[in-house]
């Protein structure tokens, strides 16, 4: 937004953002379209777009506006449609379930503002190959968000869809923000266990509008992937920072492990369940998943939200489990050190506080902040006290964002604390694996 | 002969580091064993149009292979991770070369990123941002008109191309870089070269790297009836005149033939004759960085840098010129090469300022013929060699073995007093006698090289086998 002073001279003089304007100071004259100030910057300047296509600020204070007869379109939104792909009806079906994120968003090219696309087939039209590879024309809109504001009624309305939409076609393919994507493969894995078919969960680190965006690539081996034989909820993004081909992960073993990059996506205890080549080649790197079958897939959203995820550090006060008690968490997943420890023998020890969770029917699960390997419970003394004398229920190697996901869904179920052990302590949708593999550190 | 044209000047900036990362700016280390493969989409614009020449650029789904650098790239260059702020220095250099051509400076500093899909950005864009407009630079015959200065990244180097795939570095992308266009003032083949001319003086007066590539000159020329079109790729500013003559009579006949000129982009030949690049970009190309932060420029700013704007090289050069006594020629092929501040370092009151000069200038050859380099020679130690020439301890023959044993880290030439070259002489006969005389000089000539020159060792020799 502009200064409130210009704002009002420009609803006087009835000047519109993208009208053609001359912007006169001291000797100085400047003309080209008046745009919408963005958040960033001065809101006392005045960004004219020149007709060489640069942007510049010019300072308010002491300059005249005037509007250029017969320049005043107005900026408005584009009426003009983008081209839609035409998909060819013979090839396989393959459903689209968008959520919002990065990768339908627009950039509108005169102010540099990004937008959620009108229609989510719009981005579609930059990776021509997809017709080449599937009917893509179900498209399906359950929620738009971006990422970091998701919560656990997306993850049920996108569940809901994508169930829907397992009926109509070979596969299902999610698009989503990057930074809790793993949360929402976590929950699709629990909420359709068996889907039958694939369901590929996709984003892109880098925005659609550059010619270099990451988005292309992950849709065309998501699409791939849909088709294939692997009836897993699983992510397909970039296996490395090369556009070389997409790692299909469980998406109970699912990670964002960099900010930035392409490659943040990485398998955690895990192999990668194949390798998904642009061209269409699969190259299955773990035999230890679901094939395509006809049976129909069963939804269970059942789910209890009020579960806590609390990260233990040096010094870490245990007064935050009676703070979040108060504000009614049902559950909690801890974070822990090493194999999974929790401050035991200092002043502040976490072990009375735990223990009167448990002693009250909640249930408290610890997972590790190493991120890699599996929870121990009897290797320390220290962990001995935490598991049978505290009661805690060891994550084994889960990651802790499934174990969060993973403790609301059983939650949703029963509140037993023994049936809530028995669940959280047995493999669901391959969160847990009993056998730790060398090469699957640091994949 | 009626033409029009402009000259559109690139010209890398001497910064640390470069424009939205930290990485250095020195364009000289190995490639690592590390190489990233991408490919590129073409992205349409607002109005769902793809611009021609993105379209060109694209064309067969290319790959573009980038190798990577120990200090030179980073994950910004690989576009794996957003740029950082815009590199302070690199905007003072720029905004002092904005105020040398006598621009006016937008308040505020936007940073636009242009579509580029040749592979040469990593992004599929460069970013880049105009820090001045609306200057003038006098010459010969009148004002020429400034009509942008814009601050940018410089783009990747190719390394190899192939039919298929072209490989790239990423050391070079992303080093500051000034964009100055000027308006269509130019109206013959020859102002363009006294323009571009005029343009590098004044970038040199400031901050900017030197040696090849370090500055590009491209020209746009159309003739009446005729199109814009851009020629790049000048290999010196000699050949300029003749390659526009070529292209303007290009234009004339297919104007003459009633054929339409194609607004393009032109490769300048050896042979002076231009040949077709790509189409030119149309405006839609151009749209914000929203990764980067505007950047306000306060009036306190460009007062400040208004009062410390450096003397001009043109300035410089006459006053040298005349407090020296030396032909200005000389002291302009100095600054060219990138040798005047250490020509300025050095006792040119005690020496002969032309021989300084000549060292400087003429001897690189020789030195590194011999196994040394001049230019591992500092001014401190250009000075010792130098001072011992002023005061006679070595000849003017000895200079540039001084040189060479300096460059190569060992001892300095002692002066001449040291050798007892009649006592060598002795002791060498003495020693192998009933040798020929070359057998001695070759002796003799190894021992003592840079110490004492060979016109004295036979001098002497000549006297010792006689005596």
């Amino acid at each position: 937004m502009y200064s409130r002073e210009i704002e009002s001279l420009l609803k006087k003089n009835k000047i519109r953002a993208g009208d053609r304007v001359v912007v006169k100071k001291g000797r100085q004259q400047y003309e080209g379209l008046l745009l919408p100030r963005s958040e960033a910057g001065d809101s006392g300047s005045l960004i004219i777009k020149l007709d060489s296509g640069y942007n510049i600020g010019i300072g308010f204070k002491g300059a005249s506006l005037e509007k250029i007869k017969g320049g005043g379109k107005g900026l408005g939104k584009s009426k003009e449609k983008l081209l839609k792909m035409d998909f060819d009806k013979k090839r396989p079906a393959v459903s689209l379930v968008t959520s919002g994120g990065t990768i339908v968003s627009r950039v509108d090219y005169k102010t540099g503002g990004v937008y959620a696309v009108d229609d989510p087939r719009e981005f579609l039209r930059t990776v021509p190959e997809l017709k080449k590879v599937a009917n893509l024309s179900r498209v399906v809109s359950p929620v738009t968000r971006m990422s970091e504001d998701s919560d656990w009624k997306d993850w049920v309305a996108i569940a809901k869809a994508v169930h829907k939409e397992l009926k109509k076609g070979e596969g299902v393919i999610v698009t989503h923000g990057t930074d809790t994507l793993h949360y929402t493969a976590a929950a699709l894995s629990f909420f359709l266990q068996e889907p039958g078919k694939p369901v590929v969960l996709l984003g892109a680190q880098r925005s659609s509008d550059r010619g270099s965006s990451d988005a292309g690539m992950n849709l065309l081996c998501a699409a791939h992937a849909a088709l294939s034989d692997i009836a897993e909820v699983g992510t397909c993004m970039h296996s490395s920072i090369s556009d070389d081909c997409c790692l299909f992960i469980r998406g109970t073993k699912v990670k964002k492990m960099n900010t930035m990059r392409r490659d943040a996506f990485r398998p955690i205890n895990d192999l990668p369940l194949a390798k998904v080549f642009p061209n269409g080649r699969i190259e299955i790197v773990n035999k230890n998943h679901k094939k395509r079958s006809k049976k129909e897939a069963k939804l269970d959203v059942k789910f209890e939200p009020k579960v806590a995820l609390v990260k233990v550090h040096p010094s870490a006060d245990p007064g935050v489990l009676e703070y979040h008690r108060s504000k009614g968490i049902r559950g909690f997943v801890i974070e822990g050190t090493g194999l999974g420890h929790v401050p035991t023998k200092v002043e502040k020890s976490w072990i009375p506080g735990i223990k009167k969770l448990v002693k009250d029917g909640i249930p408290v699960v610890v997972t590790s902040q190493t991120v890699y390997g599996r929870v121990h419970p009897s290797v320390y003394a220290n962990l001995r006290t935490l598991f049978q004398e505290a009661k805690a229920i060891p994550g084994k190697d889960m990651l802790s964002e499934t174990a969060f996901v993973k403790l609301g869904w059983v939650l949703g179920h029963t509140k037993d604390l023994e049936e809530v052990r028995s669940w959280m302590e047995k493999n669901v949708a391959g969160e847990i694996t009993e056998r730790s593999l060398p090469e699957t550190f640091l994949y | 002969m009626k033409m029009t044209g402009g000259l559109e000047i690139h010209q890398r900036l001497d910064t640390k580091e470069k424009l939205f990362c930290r990485c250095r700016t020195t364009f000289s280390e190995k490639p690592l064993p590390l190489e990233i493969r991408r490919k590129l989409r073409a992205v349409a614009g607002e109005t769902g149009e793809v611009d021609v020449a993105a379209q060109h650029e694209v064309s067969g789904g290319k790959e573009f292979i980038y190798k990577t650098y120990p200090t030179e790239s980073c994950l910004i260059c690989s576009d794996s991770e957003p740029p950082r702020p815009l590199n302070l220095e690199a905007l003072d250099i720029s905004l002092e070369i904005t105020l040398l051509l006598n621009c006016e400076i937008p308040d505020e500093i936007q940073v636009m990123r242009k579509t580029v899909l040749d592979g040469s950005n990593t992004t599929g864009f460069q970013r880049t941002a105009v820090v001045g407009m609306n200057g003038w630079v006098e010459v010969s015959f009148g004002k020429v008109g400034i009509m942008l200065v814009a601050l940018e990244e410089e783009a990747c180097q190719i390394l190899k191309k192939e039919k298929n795939r072209t490989v790239f570095g990423l050391n070079r992308l992303g080093i500051p870089m000034v964009e100055i266009a000027t308006a269509p003032d130019i109206k013959t083949p020859e102002q363009a070269k006294e323009v571009a001319e005029k343009l590098g003086m004044i970038l040199r007066s400031s901050r900017v790297q030197r040696g090849i590539g370090s500055i590009r000159q491209d020209v746009n020329v159309s003739v009446p009836g005729g199109e814009r079109t851009e020629i790049k790729g000048f290999q010196n500013l000699k050949e300029m005149p003749r390659v526009i003559e070529g292209e303007v009579k290009r234009q004339l006949s297919l104007v003459k033939k009633g054929k339409k000129v194609e607004r393009t982009v032109r490769k300048a030949n050896p042979d002076g004759s231009t040949s077709f690049l790509r189409p030119l970009p149309g405006a839609a190309r151009m749209y914000p960085e929203t990764d980067v932060l505007p950047v306000k420029i306060t009036k306190d700013i460009i007062d400040y840098k208004r009062k410390n704007l450096p003397e001009l090289l043109e300035k410089k050069q006459e006053k040298l010129t005349k407090e020296l006594g030396i032909d200005s020629n000389l002291v302009k092929a100095l600054e060219k090469a990138g040798k005047m501040e250490l020509f300025q370092q050095l006792p040119l009151k005690k020496t002969k300022p032309q021989f300084a000069a000549t060292v400087l200038l003429s001897y690189p050859g020789e030195v590194k013929k011999r196994g040394g380099e001049l230019g591992k020679v500092n001014a401190k130690q250009l000075t010792d060699v130098f001072e011992k020439l002023g005061k006679g301890e070595i000849s003017k023959d000895m200079v540039i073995d001084s040189i060479v044993q300096t460059s190569l880290g060992k001892k300095p030439a002692p002066s001449k007093g040291k050798v007892d070259l009649e006592a060598e002489v002795h002791r060498l006969l003495k020693e192998k006698p009933g040798l020929s005389f070359g057998a001695y000089m070759g002796i003799l000539m190894g021992k003592l090289r840079g110490q004492v020159s060979g016109e004295d060792i036979s001098r002497a020799l000549k006297k010792g086998m006689k005596g």
